[in-house]
């Protein structure tokens, strides 16, 4: 009887439940899982923060490329080599004279700049009325 | 007792004294580390733990006035290494042999570049394409990367050389356009300051910030490259065929002062510019802005165009050449030492009289002479926008008061005594070409940037003449050019007007170069609304001199295509044939 009434003073009895290690091991568990969630985090940003470095190297890689083309392309359309493709592979040659044609029709649109050297396009922003949002999505004419 | 006793509590103190000065020793160390040297230090560990980096966009482009692209600019990487990195002799063989294999440079040379600095990092090979690039950064070596800049590159070659100009290591401009427009082609430099990891690389999740560069503007010239080409092509020739020792074609539109084609002989490589050699830098020069040289008989159309915009002549208007005009004591003759009698003012410029010239001009007198001399632009610089280009040397009354002698004038009315550049003479011709309306020379056509494209406008300096006197004068050079045998000077289906020049070359002491001559042209085409006012000077010619020989068909072959080119229609009927739909 005493042992007894020892046993019960020294357990709570809230602690004596049968579930108690399970719920001990799953507060274990979640505090462990909520501790591995900074690191995941962290993780996931190293890895999304080297994804989007690798994706600027290629941006700037593709940049470059096409820098290196746009030169590549001038020097294909530089005079010298039309005149050497013409002459060598087309065996083409001087005229010994020149005739001149004169036709009733619109004179060639004067040549303009390449838009590569242009500066890029901005689409241009719609301004509607307060009225026009508010209302837009009615099916008004 | 009491002794054993002293030796214990000396022990003790002792001790206690070596710690006590450990401590103080200590202590003075980490005050020196920390509070004397803190600068030092921590300028050390800033330049181990982050990185800083200039951030350079693309240089813009010349274009000419189609948008080809005269000079460019594509990717080039420099591989910096840390001085760090490569201390251990056998991994920094490894590494240099790695490089070398894909860079033009040895790995000695790499090797001795890192070993001779003191700075933390040295660029040990530069100027590596995009693929060497690419091959460098996958070897991923420890304390070796990248760093972007950009080659400058000239899609149609040494074309216009002088003009274009070229840049430096650094990609700033050094001579030329590229120097002249440096601050627009050359846009601003960023700057990246980062942290970074043990071999240097970037750390993910460091410090970083970072001012974005901002690139070049493009700029469209007015240079037309086919007309330059052709303008370059001609010009050898005649250099080639006259064994002459250089010269100058420039080509203007004279509605606009564009400027189609400038070209100078001799000139350099503008892709390998020789740097070292001092001898070869006056070939960087643009010779048609910065040297001056006697114009001769070509000047007889300022002279010329004053007595007719005064209302003091017409082209029909009489005087009888006796062969001599006395001035000051001075006698001043003929090119061949002539006398022609009863000449018209259209004669005196058809056979290029001296003392014609000299007559005009004392009937304008000194002030109204000098003045339509200035209002041409002579004396002072076109205002072209290129650095280097000189004012020429103009003598008047005013200036020099003491100097001046009557005979100047006469000697200027024809050419002689009076410097001027290539620019100034073709622009005074383009301005009888426009109705008498001088124009600033123009070499931007159009600077487009991100922002969006800003165009230049042609600018007028002034109404020289009036456009009746103009059109007047430039009849007159029709009829001159119809004087010269075709075989010098004829543009088959187009009437042209045209003033040859044979001047005498001066030198510094006064004098002139004996049997040395510069041999000159200047003209337009089509005579009834030019389209182009082209100067050809050829200086030295071997053999015969006379401008109409060696210049005259260099104009008529470079007319003949450039207007071709610029589908300017024939004005002579014969050689057009109608196309009936």
């Amino acid at each position: 009887m005493a042992a007894n009434r020892r046993g019960s003073s020294a357990i709570p009895e809230v602690l004596q439940d049968a579930n108690i290690p399970v719920i001990l091991i799953m507060a274990a568990l979640v505090v462990g899982v909520a501790a591995l969630l900074p690191l995941v985090q962290t993780s996931l940003a190293t890895s999304t923060g080297g994804n989007v470095s690798r994706l600027e190297q290629m941006r700037e890689d593709w940049q470059t490329r096409l820098h290196e083309q746009e030169v590549r392309v001038a020097e294909l359309g530089s005079l010298d080599r039309i005149e050497r493709e013409a002459k060598v592979r087309l065996k083409m040659v001087a005229p010994d004279s020149v005739t001149y044609l004169r036709i009733d029709a619109q004179a060639p649109a004067p040549h303009k700049l390449p838009s590569r050297y242009l500066p890029d396009e901005k689409e241009p922003v719609e301004s509607g009325s307060l009225w026009g949002d508010l209302f837009g999505w009615l099916p008004l004419p | 007792m009491g002794k054993r006793r002293f030796t214990e509590v000396w022990r003790v103190w002792a001790v206690v004294a070596a710690i006590v000065m450990a401590t103080v020793v200590v202590t003075l160390r980490l005050v020196q580390l920390q509070i004397v040297d803190h600068a030092q230090y921590a300028a050390d560990a800033r330049l181990i733990h982050y990185g800083q980096d200039t951030l350079a966009d693309r240089r813009g482009a010349l274009l000419d006035r189609n948008g080809y692209p005269l000079a460019a600019s594509e990717a080039a990487f420099n591989v910096m290494v840390e001085k760090r990195a490569w201390e251990d002799p056998a991994e920094a063989q490894a590494a240099a042999d790695s490089l070398a294999e894909i860079t033009d440079a040895s790995s000695a040379e790499m090797l001795g570049i890192v070993r001779d600095t003191e700075a933390f990092e040295i660029p040990v090979a530069r100027g590596l394409n995009f693929g060497q690039g690419v091959a460098v950064r996958e070897l991923g070596l420890p304390g070796v990367r990248l760093l972007e800049g950009s080659h400058r590159t000239y899609p149609e070659g040494n074309l216009a050389a002088q003009l274009l100009g070229f840049v430096g290591q650094e990609n700033s401009g050094l001579t030329g356009l590229e120097i002249d427009l440096d601050s627009i082609l050359g846009g601003n430099p960023g700057q990246v300051i980062y942290e970074r990891d043990g071999i240097g690389n970037q750390l993910a999740f460091g410090d970083r910030s970072e001012i974005p560069p901002q690139p070049g503007a493009n700029v469209v010239l007015s240079i037309d490259r086919y007309i330059q080409r052709l303008a370059e092509q001609e010009l050898d020739r005649a250099i080639s065929d006259n064994k002459a020792e250089g010269g100058t074609i420039i080509v203007i539109q004279p509605e606009t002062g564009q400027v189609l084609a400038m070209a100078s002989r001799p000139t350099f490589d503008v892709t390998k510019p020789d740097l070292s050699d001092n001898s070869k830098q006056a070939l960087f020069r643009n010779r048609a802005i910065t040297d001056t040289y006697e114009p001769g008989s070509v000047f007889k159309l300022v002279t010329a165009s004053a007595a007719l915009d005064l209302g003091l002549v017409s082209p029909d208007t009489w005087w009888y050449d006796e062969g001599v005009v006395h001035v000051s004591g001075w006698s001043i003759y003929n090119w061949d030492n002539s006398a022609n009698g009863s000449q018209t003012v259209q004669q005196i410029l058809s056979k290029s009289l001296n003392t014609g010239a000299a007559w005009l001009a004392s009937l304008c007198g000194p002030t109204d002479f000098y003045d339509y001399v200035e209002r041409f632009g002579f004396g002072v610089t076109s205002d072209s926008g290129l650095s280097g280009e000189v004012d020429g040397r103009v003598r008047t009354p005013d200036s020099d008061p003491t100097g001046w002698h009557p005979v100047d004038m006469a000697t200027n009315s024809f050419g002689q005594g009076i410097a001027v550049t290539p620019l100034q003479m073709v622009m005074a011709v383009a301005a009888i070409a426009n109705d008498g309306v001088l124009m600033k020379p123009q070499l931007v056509n159009e600077i487009v940037d991100l922002l969006g494209s800003q165009v230049v406008e042609p600018e007028a300096v002034r109404q020289v003449m009036s456009p009746e006197s103009a059109r007047t004068l430039l009849d007159m050079m029709g009829v001159v050019s119809e004087g010269v045998p075709t075989a010098y000077l004829d543009v088959p289906g187009y009437s042209i007007g045209a003033k040859t020049g044979t001047a005498n070359i001066a030198t510094e002491n006064g004098g002139y170069k004996p049997d040395a001559y510069i041999s000159s042209l200047v003209g337009v085409a089509p005579l009834e609304d030019p389209e182009i006012a082209v100067l050809v000077k050829i200086d030295e010619p071997e053999g015969v001199p006379w401008g109409t020989v060696v210049a005259g068909p260099v104009f008529s072959r470079l007319a003949e295509q450039a207007l071709a080119y610029l589908k300017v229609p024939p004005t002579e009927e014969v050689l057009v044939s109608s196309l009936q739909d």
